[in-house]
């Protein structure tokens, strides 16, 4: 039981941490670091609560040994919530009640972090096959489509004012 | 308890820690294993991740593919190469679970997951494996039968690749998406003439193991590939097949529907 010193990139923050043998990623963020976005939800990566981001990718934190991230670059939420407001993915989850009792929100905001960076024009088919593996057991889904195609079309326009 | 979560960085290292180990086991993407280390139903005392070993990538020389055990499923749906087999790529668990899960540990989930292993079983996949002692090649319906010793890690699975009139695939779920199999159904036929002159069909989640349909094979060789010989053939199906009950259908449903999947996925009606 000989505890490790692992270093790694948080929300663009280099920390180095004492880890107990297989302490998972998700414990990491929530007892050690206090990230409290990220939720613990099933702990058998069915519900998609622990979402995360990980060099790129959405990825359940709850299934990652922290041992095994040395240099890993990981976002949660709270590295992608601008400081004092909330971002355009934020806002149109509020503006479609895409949130009721909020347990899934971050995880459904990571897996659509990650995939309007890779695909800024989603069609609603690849927005649902991204949050596919998210359980929400409140909103029946389509309110947090809707959001996420919003969010997809502001940030598009957006991209085309600063452009001109 | 565990005790230890190993991280070795060449292949060397993973075998002294598998064998230093009182009770380990290899982690690659954890979409298995960690459930239970989470749960703490697992007793394993020491978990050897092989990811650091640089053991992931794909090669196609040909029309041979080989696949590095830990290329994630997301890579591997992801590569223009083998887009042939990009339906059985979509057809298992959720994308952050394809970025996590390894092409080595689909082969040994426990039925019903492991639909690519069913796809491997159909392509008679070959696979590679490193021990102390050297490196050694099995038919992947070996691995099924016997798994590995301890001591030995899983590099590659290498196959030829079917071309899209050769290449069938169906799997029945739950839901559109995210479900594991109800059945799942993979196999390369070949016809000339109009008949059917070799047939490797391979069934998943009606067996504790992917098997192939040995009865259907031989009662599709040298017959057209239509809706008589095929709903014939598949009629067959059970003389191959050990279905079980679990959340995702009865034993009985898994009997009764595979025969339609089997032809759904030949003939696609």
């Amino acid at each position: 039981m000989t505890s490790r010193i692992v270093g790694l990139h948080v929300n663009q923050t280099f920390q180095e941490l004492i880890v107990r043998p297989g302490v998972t990623l998700l414990q990491l963020l929530r007892d050690q670091l206090s990230l409290t976005a990220t939720k613990r939800g099933c702990e058998d990566g069915w519900c998609g609560a622990c979402t995360v981001i990980v060099d790129g990718k959405p990825v359940r934190s709850c299934l990652i040994p922290a041992e095994t991230l040395e240099n890993a670059d990981v976002r949660t939420l709270e590295g992608v919530t601008p400081e004092g407001g909330l971002s355009a993915l934020q806002e149109a989850m509020v503006e479609n009640f895409a949130t009721q009792c909020g347990f899934c929100n971050s995880g459904m905001l990571m897996v659509a972090t990650a995939l309007l960076a890779e695909n800024p024009s989603p069609t609603s088919e690849e927005v649902i096959r991204a949050i596919s593996g998210n359980v929400c057991r409140c909103t029946g889904y389509h309110p947090i489509v809707r959001a996420i195609m919003d969010a997809a079309a502001k940030m598009r326009s957006a991209e085309t004012m600063a452009a001109e | 308890m565990l005790g230890s979560v190993q991280v070795p960085s060449n292949l060397e290292a993973a075998f002294d820690a598998l064998a230093n180990a009182r009770s380990s086991a290899i982690l690659a993407g954890g979409t298995v294993l960690m459930p239970g280390v989470n749960t703490k139903v697992s007793s394993l005392d020491t978990l050897v991740s092989i990811r650091r070993l640089g053991l992931s990538g794909i090669q196609v020389e040909g029309h041979r593919a080989t696949v590095g055990a830990t290329t994630t499923l997301d890579e591997f749906g992801g590569d223009p190469r083998l887009s042939v087999l990009g339906d059985v790529i979509e057809s298992i668990a959720s994308p952050p679970i394809r970025n996590m899960a390894t092409v080595a540990g689909n082969l040994f989930a426990a039925q019903p997951n492991g639909d690519l292993a069913v796809a491997f079983l159909a392509l008679d996949a070959e696979v590679t494996i490193a021990s102390r002692t050297g490196a050694r090649t099995a038919p992947v319906a070996e691995i099924f039968a016997r798994g590995v010793e301890h001591g030995e890690i899983v590099t590659t699975v290498a196959f030829d690749l079917p071309t899209s009139d050769t290449w069938f695939y169906a799997k029945a779920m739950r839901r559109k998406m995210n479900s594991a199999a109800v059945v799942s159904v993979a196999a390369v036929v070949t016809v000339a003439d109009g008949l059917v002159r070799t047939a490797r069909i391979a069934l998943g989640a009606v067996a504790p193991r992917p098997v192939r349909a040995l009865s259907v094979e031989a009662a599709l060789i040298g017959r057209p590939l239509d809706v008589a010989s095929v709903s014939a053939a598949a009629a067959l199906a059970a003389r191959d097949t050990d279905p079980f009950t679990d959340a995702y259908a009865s034993a009985w449903y898994r009997a009764r529907v595979l025969p339609v999947h089997i032809r759904r996925a030949l003939i696609g009606a």
